[in-house]
């Protein structure tokens, strides 16, 4: 195939303006033959530009983005309204579902096990949530039906718990019972089990509605089997519900449990919480941490006690020896599961970013206003770490002096 | 005091060669602390027991039977006659059924109560034992339980006493057979197959490699940030600490020393 031939004086003579005296033509008009539109780089090199800093920053993420002028700029789109939850009016069956519901919040591992639920429910099914507490979350989570259940979630008294789930059971006459495979899930699913006298399928990896999966042998084989009705689901295994969240309709259950066995023979439960100090950091609550703006160490490990935190650190600090290796956040040191994590003077390379992904809070102290730390975080303070660290412990002390 | 620690036969994590589990080698070290302890294992295989004695036992107990039947009948039989205060075991036996059930079946036909994940046992006087319990992120339980009772250990208990040949060959072995009334079948195994290794479960699967770096890195799920430019160090401090208390992990101030757990 050929290309047809051009013939310039045809397409001068086509670009001619009509009416001037002089011959002029509008080349710049002529359209391209590859219909592409030319590129400027001024232009969008200025569309990239963040503005407010002092020297020249260009966002490249906003990549091809003409600039729209302020008078222009599109209208907000109206606020979309939430969507309406799912609601399954006369369900054929029902999944009930006992999360651990740890600190009267809904977990991550709590999420995947209602994922498990909506999974093994399907359209015609309902999930049904026997939890301590109720919390708004559960709706999103994927529960069709919750019942509060009437005891001390403070107490321990798993054989109290486990009585209730069979009362649950007896009422409910649920398809399926879903518990997590943690320390608290695991242990009631056994309890119940024992007291239904039912096969229990433990920690399952896999769940559909036709079957479950999980390892054995020390992962040598899988077994798989059709879903039963006593199920433990492995953390992060089944993916959490993802669709319209669901009605969460409060419901009343009879839970009249008759204690029989050895119910009495714990004479006293104590909570010991962990000494922050020595904790590893894996498992740490609440974690302090410095980067290379902390150039006081003893003055940041002053402000780590005053805290009542684990002191953690990042790479430079740990490579220079100022910090114990097992100190060290992010991707080559520890992966954290703290609920809170407190920055000071780390930048946040991408690396210590993953040891904190975790993390529900951020609070980050960085001298830059662009760094990944305080973008991450939930309260970014742009100053010092090394005039932050005193102002907290003068802070403390003077909140300790004002106590009567 | 007088404690009984069950027995199953597990593989090692790397090789795959018979070997105990770790949590029961971890229960035998706590046994064989507080007194005079027994190893108990139901099997065809006397492996177990062996290895219970290496590990620290004196003396251990192999019910024989053939196959893979029901260990409980003969466990609880065994279990009645030696009359222990403690019946330890680990977390989940393996080469069974595989789904940590067994000392629950065992406490409830005993009719004594369980308590599982303990890191340590101590004798708290006139028919009373101390439990520590592991807890998430570090903490314990301290449970006071009269005896008798059964007992899960945890992965986080004292690192087993290493494999000593010389004791495992002083140690004593007694093979009974296991009575037949006791043995009750088994339900019938689930379908197995070879394990298949899955993907991880990512949380935001496609995208750039710059969007899943921020689903990695949890800038994805951040937002809503409060920034302070250049406040002075005391007003720095007091959001600091407000934001602190407004999380829960410091607390309120005047509520005596500072940390929820100091």
């Amino acid at each position: 195939m050929t290309r047809p031939r051009r013939d310039p004086r045809a397409e001068r003579a086509a670009a001619r303006t009509a009416g001037a005296e002089r011959p002029r033509y509008d080349l710049g008009a002529k359209a391209s033959a590859s219909r592409r539109p030319r590129r400027d780089p001024r232009t969008e090199a200025a569309s990239q530009r963040v503005p407010g800093a002092a020297r020249l920053r260009l966002d490249r993420s906003q990549f091809g983005v003409v600039p729209v002028l302020a008078a222009h700029a599109p209208e907000r789109p109206a606020e979309k309204a939430p969507p309406k939850p799912v609601i399954v009016e006369n369900p054929d069956f029902l999944v009930l579902v006992a999360p651990d519901m740890a600190g009267g919040r809904l977990g991550e591992h709590d999420r995947q096990l209602f994922g498990a639920a909506r999974e093994l429910a399907g359209k015609t099914g309902a999930t049904f949530a026997l939890v301590g507490a109720a919390s708004p979350d559960l709706g999103p989570a994927g529960a069709d039906r919750i019942a509060i259940a009437a005891r001390d979630p403070d107490a321990y008294d798993p054989d109290g718990r486990a009585a209730e789930i069979v009362a649950a059971m007896r009422a409910l006459d649920p398809r399926h019972v879903l518990f997590a495979e943690s320390a608290d899930g695991g242990d009631l699913a056994r309890r119940v089990a024992v007291l239904t006298g039912e096969p229990l399928f433990a920690d399952a990896e896999q769940v559909s509605a036709s079957a479950l999966g999980r390892p054995a042998r020390c992962r040598k084989v899988e077994q798989r089997s059709a879903p039963t009705r006593l199920v433990t689901v492995a953390a992060d295994c089944v993916a959490s519900y993802a669709g319209a969240p669901r009605e969460a309709r409060l419901e009343t259950v009879e839970l009249s449990t008759d204690r029989t066995g050895a119910a009495g023979a714990i004479v006293s439960a104590r909570l010991i919480p962990a000494d922050p100090a020595t904790v590893p950091l894996a498992l740490a609550d609440f974690v302090v941490s410095a980067g290379n703006g902390v150039t006081d160490l003893d003055l940041f490990a002053r402000v780590v006690a005053a805290l009542g935190a684990t002191p953690g650190a990042s790479r430079v600090l740990c490579d220079a020896g100022l910090m114990p290796r097992d100190r060290q956040v992010g991707a080559s040191g520890t992966v954290l599961g703290a609920t809170c994590y407190f920055a000071l003077g780390i930048a946040g390379a991408p690396q210590h970013l993953q040891g904190v992904a975790d993390c529900e809070h951020i609070v980050a102290v960085n001298t830059d206003l662009h760094a990944a730390m305080i973008a991450r975080a939930g309260l970014g303070i742009i100053q010092d770490a090394q005039l932050v660290m005193p102002a907290i412990l003068k802070e403390l002390e003077r909140e300790r002096g004002d106590r009567p | 005091m007088k404690l009984v620690v069950l027995l199953s036969v597990g593989r090692h994590p790397v090789s795959g060669k018979p070997a105990l589990p770790r949590t029961e080698a971890q229960a035998i070290r706590i046994a064989a602390e507080l007194g005079a302890s027994i190893g108990l294992h139901v099997g065809p295989d006397a492996f177990p027991a062996e290895a219970a004695l290496g590990h620290g036992l004196d003396r251990a107990v192999h019910l024989a039977c053939a196959g893979g039947p029901d260990p409980i009948g003969p466990l609880v039989a065994r279990i009645a006659t030696e009359a222990p205060d403690v019946v330890l075991a680990g977390r989940r036996g393996q080469g069974g059924e595989e789904t940590g059930l067994a000392p629950y079946a065992v406490a409830a036909r005993l009719g004594v109560p369980i308590v599982p994940d303990a890191v340590a046992i101590r004798p708290a006087g006139d028919g009373l034992v101390e439990v520590d319990q592991a807890l998430p992120k570090g903490a314990l339980r301290r449970l006071v339980v009269r005896t008798p009772l059964v007992v899960t250990v945890h992965p986080n208990a004292p690192a087993p006493l290493p494999y000593a040949f010389g004791k495992a060959r002083r140690g004593s072995i007694e093979r009974v057979d296991a009575a037949a009334a006791d043995l009750a079948a088994v339900a019938p195994a689930p379908e197995e197959r070879p394990y298949r290794k899955r993907p991880k479960m990512m949380r935001a699967a496609g995208g750039s490699a710059a969007d899943r770096l921020k689903a990695v890195t949890g800038e994805a799920t951040a937002g809503g940030a409060k920034i302070l430019d250049g406040p002075t160090p005391e007003d720095a401090a007091k959001e600091v600490l407000a934001f602190l208390r407004r999380v829960g992990v410091l607390a309120p101030a005047g509520a005596g020393a500072t940390g929820p757990t100091a």
